[in-house]
């Protein structure tokens, strides 16, 4: 399962957990998880100002195809100057362990 | 202060070189902040300018705000404040003059603006919105460096790819200031208040703020965060030092900084559809 900005929404995705209208996070969704994304669909999304949705598997990927390792190098390049520093060495544990929670998501399309 | 360096403030206070500063903007520094008139006399002449009324409404909207709806000025002085407005009126008009280029400046301000509004928020900490504008802020002086010093700006830029050091210390050996003190000149020569231009001038030097020192902080720990998640990009790409000061003053712990990193991360998705949605227009 993978949190997507609308923008990126394309008909073929599988909704993953219900949507709710943009203004009111709380209430009767607009719809149910399960459902194939059409055009007309994303369309109706964006009139009531959905941002963002949950769609079955890991469809998005930011500039291309990272993998994991990738993303760890990025992460590693990003707190080379200041790695060395007690409260920077914490938030980098806590970015990694929060990295491979959020890349473990591909689990939960089996689970789904 | 030397040569250089005030040869630049001077050019930096002269608002109006800004090429598409509005007219609007100076009527609005006459008026005072507190005044019930001044209010709905504010409201009048921001709506009156519909280009500029758009673009603060769409800022309002954005997720720095998103905890509302806002769709008229008038409401947005309400819920918001006069002085965001005011300041959103500016910003929204520099931002306006950035490059198409400059897409991840853009990013790394908006998702710097909702990391200091879930950070307040979290902390339950007073004028949120006042938090949330200065992280939107925050880097402003990295929008004027350009604008008002074209060529300084190209070896700013040569200087942080070819030694990869941070921003500031590019800036501080090409042009003899940093894009933070720049941002405070400029947000002293707009009016904007203490609480919006300590944070401004004062987040990579907490300790230097003494009124504002815990909204300066948070906005600090903001760009940490964002720098860290590698969202958006703000000429460098290393993660600054957390100040000790700054930590201290919110009082953070380990705890509270692995929630916040999921929380902002969650928000993150939806700065990029705005953003997205921005460069698609
Ligand atoms: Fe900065
Ligand atoms: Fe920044």
């Amino acid at each position: 399962m993978q949190k997507i900005p609308l923008m990126l929404a394309k008909a073929g995705m599988t909704i993953a957990r219900d949507v709710f209208r943009g203004d009111s996070p709380i209430g009767i969704p607009i719809c149910g998880k399960g459902t194939l994304l059409t055009d007309s669909l994303i369309a109706r999304f964006d009139n009531m100002d959905v941002q963002s949705i949950y769609v079955e598997g890991h469809p998005v990927w930011e500039e291309g195809e990272r993998s994991f390792d990738d993303i760890l190098h990025e992460l590693d390049g990003r707190f080379i100057k200041t790695l060395q520093e007690p409260l920077n060495a914490m938030l980098y544990d806590i970015y990694k362990s929060y990295l491979i929670k959020s890349m473990g998501g591909d689990s939960d399309r089996q689970a789904e | 202060m030397t040569d250089k360096r005030s040869d630049l403030k001077k050019i930096i206070m002269d608002t109006k070189t800004l090429p598409t500063l509005p007219g609007v903007i100076q009527k609005l520094n006459t008026l005072s902040d507190n005044d019930k008139s001044s209010v709905q006399e504010m409201a009048k002449i921001v709506s009156s300018d519909q280009v500029l009324s758009a673009r603060i409404l769409r800022l309002a909207n954005s997720p720095s705000y998103g905890f509302y709806r806002v769709s008229t000025i008038s409401n947005a002085m309400i819920l918001l404040g006069v002085n965001v407005v005011k300041s959103l009126a500016l910003s929204s008009s520099i931002f306006a003059i950035m490059e198409k280029d400059s897409v991840g400046l853009w990013e790394h301000s908006l998702g710097v603006g909702v990391a200091a509004n879930l950070i307040a928020r979290k902390l339950g900490l007073p004028e949120c919105e006042e938090i949330a504008t200065a992280g939107l802020l925050h880097d402003i002086g990295k929008v004027i460096i350009p604008l008002k010093c074209s060529e300084a700006e190209k070896t700013i830029q040569k200087l942080i790819y070819e030694r990869q050091i941070f921003t500031m210390e590019a800036e501080r050996e090409i042009i003899d200031t940093d894009h933070a003190e720049v941002g405070g000149w400029l947000s002293k020569s707009w009016f904007l208040p203490d609480k919006l231009s300590e944070p401004i001038a004062f987040h990579h030097d907490v300790a230097k703020s003494e009124n504002h020192r815990i909204k300066t902080a948070v906005v600090h720990i903001a760009d940490v965060l964002i720098k860290a998640s590698g969202f958006g990009n703000s000429g460098d790409c290393f993660v600054p030092s957390i100040q000790k000061i700054a930590w201290d003053a919110l009082k953070l712990n380990e705890q509270l900084l692995a929630e916040l990193v999921d929380e902002v991360e969650d928000k993150l998705v939806e700065v990029k559809n705005f953003s997205l949605e921005m460069m698609s227009e």
